[in-house]
């Protein structure tokens, strides 16, 4: 049996998509002079006349990822998010508008490439790819996450964005839950006074929150949203109504990401005292992603005095 | 059915004729473009390579990708002019509730890539195509038709690259090169240098074509088709071409008047 806590986001991303092309002729994985960072060498060595390298060329990845699903393949294309990005317009116009079936896979996202610097962190991926109508999104916390969701994309009609790191996780879905749906949201903590919201790595940050509120004396919800895109609603108005306080917390920008698709919903049907955690200017190389979380403020201290400052504020 | 080429060629003026009255209803068509690559797609619909008659998805076939997805109506013309398509639906091209749109969409007839309005993606899009052909073993070409103007994309050289470096050979590119672009002409907007050079330091062979002439077109498909190196077809074509005031120019529009003038004076 594959153990996934063992494995790093990446690496647990090319295990995942080797096993797919096992069991789905039609899946075929492309790069961008990318095949090692992205371990999509993994896929490759298992399955190799259905890779291809198109070298250091986001908009050709993509444009030809849509080619041959227009052939009846199922096309993961994999490149940092940060240069994904750069392709946003053959995302819209050559993959959304005709809703093929092309996976693009970001990796290095949020802070995941601390050495490289603020060029290679992506930190707006989730906010242009949520914007395009028919794209799901999927951002898993750890690479068990990774592994299932990826995994899971396949069963997906149209374009899917999944946001994957690099080396660094904190493993804390491996036992949350037996399945992945695309679409649904999980609850890793109860509580009553506050609903803390995540997506990505910041489940695992919330859950020590989660920890430290409770020391204080507040009962803190967690619940992980590893599909922003269709977002759970059911469970979103469930923990609004039931803690009438929402702190959504990311690893992105606070504008158009997740929060902002909690917002967006709230806003409209329930709405709901709330706070969005995450990143407002461009991040810097460091040593790790540690660091970063630290020094841009994403931490479980954080985030606990944001949920009490959201409380009281009520 | 094969056709020979002096039907070919009374194809090609019909056709002509209704793109230059399509441009009478439809301001919001892009007609030197039209106009230019005419021969191109007359040489591939009109032998048989490509077919009006095929349901998008179906196997064993070939395709066509009109990167330069504004030149549209040439297809729409042929289509009409081989009797796919009525002059009474040519006259409602543009409009909201149209088939016939400006640009290549998803629910535009005879488009096997659709979305092909943003230039440069129909080239990569093409290349992507002819690689799952080949993956899936099936026999079909992929015939790809771009301009020049859209080689200022450099996503299309991305793919070109690709292309090369795979040696698609059931790729067969064709570059109408009519020397205008939106702002100009090309040679003042961005000089292209020696486009077949360019192709050919890629790693393709390289056969220019005056591209009104349909014979020659169809002779150089031939070639490209038994090629066993990816071909680029370059055909030296003029925008606007049967259309006196616009020819050689960046002008598109034309009053309904002298829309039909122009096309009684065609053939």
């Amino acid at each position: 049996m594959l153990d996934l806590e063992s494995l790093t986001p990446r690496e647990a991303l090319g295990r995942a998509l080797a096993d797919l092309g096992d069991l789905r002729r039609d899946v075929v994985v492309l790069v961008a002079d990318t095949g090692e960072t992205t371990r999509a060498r993994l896929f490759a060595e298992r399955h190799p006349d259905r890779f291809f390298n198109v070298g250091i060329a986001e908009q050709s990845l993509v444009g030809i990822a849509a080619g041959l699903a227009l052939a009846g393949f199922m096309p993961y294309a994999l490149t940092f998010a940060a240069f994904m990005t750069r392709a946003w317009e053959q995302a819209r116009n050559s993959v959304d508008r005709l809703a093929l079936p092309v996976r693009l896979v970001g990796t290095h996202a949020g802070f995941a490439d601390a050495y490289d610097g603020p060029s290679h962190q992506a930190l707006e991926d989730i906010a242009l790819f949520r914007v395009l109508p028919n794209f799901t999104v999927l951002v898993p916390a750890d690479s068990c996450e990774v592994y299932r969701a990826v995994t899971a994309s396949a069963t997906v009609k149209g374009p899917v964005y999944i946001r994957v790191g690099r080396d660094f996780h904190i493993p804390a879905t491996c036992g949350l839950y037996d399945r992945f749906e695309v679409g649904r949201a999980y609850v890793a903590a109860e509580g009553r006074d506050v609903a803390i919201f995540t997506t990505g790595i910041t489940l695992s940050f919330a859950l020590e929150a989660a920890q430290l509120l409770r020391d204080r004396g507040i009962s803190a919800a967690v619940v992980h949203f590893p599909t922003v895109k269709p977002l759970d609603y059911a469970a979103v108005e469930k923990y609004a109504a039931s803690t009438g306080a929402v702190l959504a917390v990311e690893e992105h920008m606070v504008h158009g990401g997740f929060g902002s698709a909690v917002a967006e919903y709230l806003a409209q049907t329930r709405p709901t005292k709330m706070a969005i955690m995450g990143l407002k200017s461009y991040g810097r190389t460091a040593k790790s992603p540690q660091e970063l979380y630290q020094y841009f403020g994403l931490t479980p201290e954080n985030i606990a005095a944001r949920a009490e400052e959201l409380i009281k504020l009520r | 059915m094969e056709r020979g080429v002096s039907s070919l060629e009374g194809l090609v003026c019909k056709a002509r004729r209704y793109v230059v009255l399509m441009a009478g209803y439809d301001p919001g068509m892009h007609l030197g473009s039209s106009l230019s690559v005419l021969e191109t797609v007359a040489a591939l619909y009109g032998t048989g390579r490509l077919k009006f008659n095929v349901a998008n998805g179906a196997h064993n076939r070939n395709y066509f990708v009109l990167s330069k997805g504004h030149a549209i109506h040439a297809v729409y013309a042929l289509a009409a002019a081989m009797g796919y398509l009525t002059v009474d639906e040519l006259r409602e091209t543009g409009s909201i509730g149209s088939r016939l749109q400006n640009h290549p969409e998803t629910d535009t007839p005879f488009v096997d890539v659709p979305n092909s309005g943003s230039l440069g993606q129909g080239v990569s899009m093409a290349v992507g195509l002819a690689l799952g052909l080949r993956l899936r073993g099936e026999p079909g070409r992929v015939y790809l038709v771009t301009g020049d103007g859209e080689l200022d994309e450099g996503q299309t050289w991305e793919s070109f690259a690709v292309a090369a470096h795979y040696n698609l050979t059931n790729l067969v590119t064709i570059v109408d090169l009519n020397n205008v672009q939106l702002d100009g002409h090309s040679e003042e907007v961005l000089r292209k240098g020696d486009v077949a050079g360019r192709f050919k330091a890629l790693g393709f062979d390289v056969v220019e074509v005056d591209g009104h002439d349909v014979k020659e077109v169809v002779a150089a498909l031939e070639k490209a088709e038994n090629n066993t190196k990816p071909t680029v077809i370059i055909a030296r074509t003029i925008r606007g071409r049967g259309v006196p005031p616009i020819e050689d120019t960046a002008k598109q529009r034309i009053s309904r008047d002298d829309a039909l003038k122009y096309a009684n004076d065609i053939c």
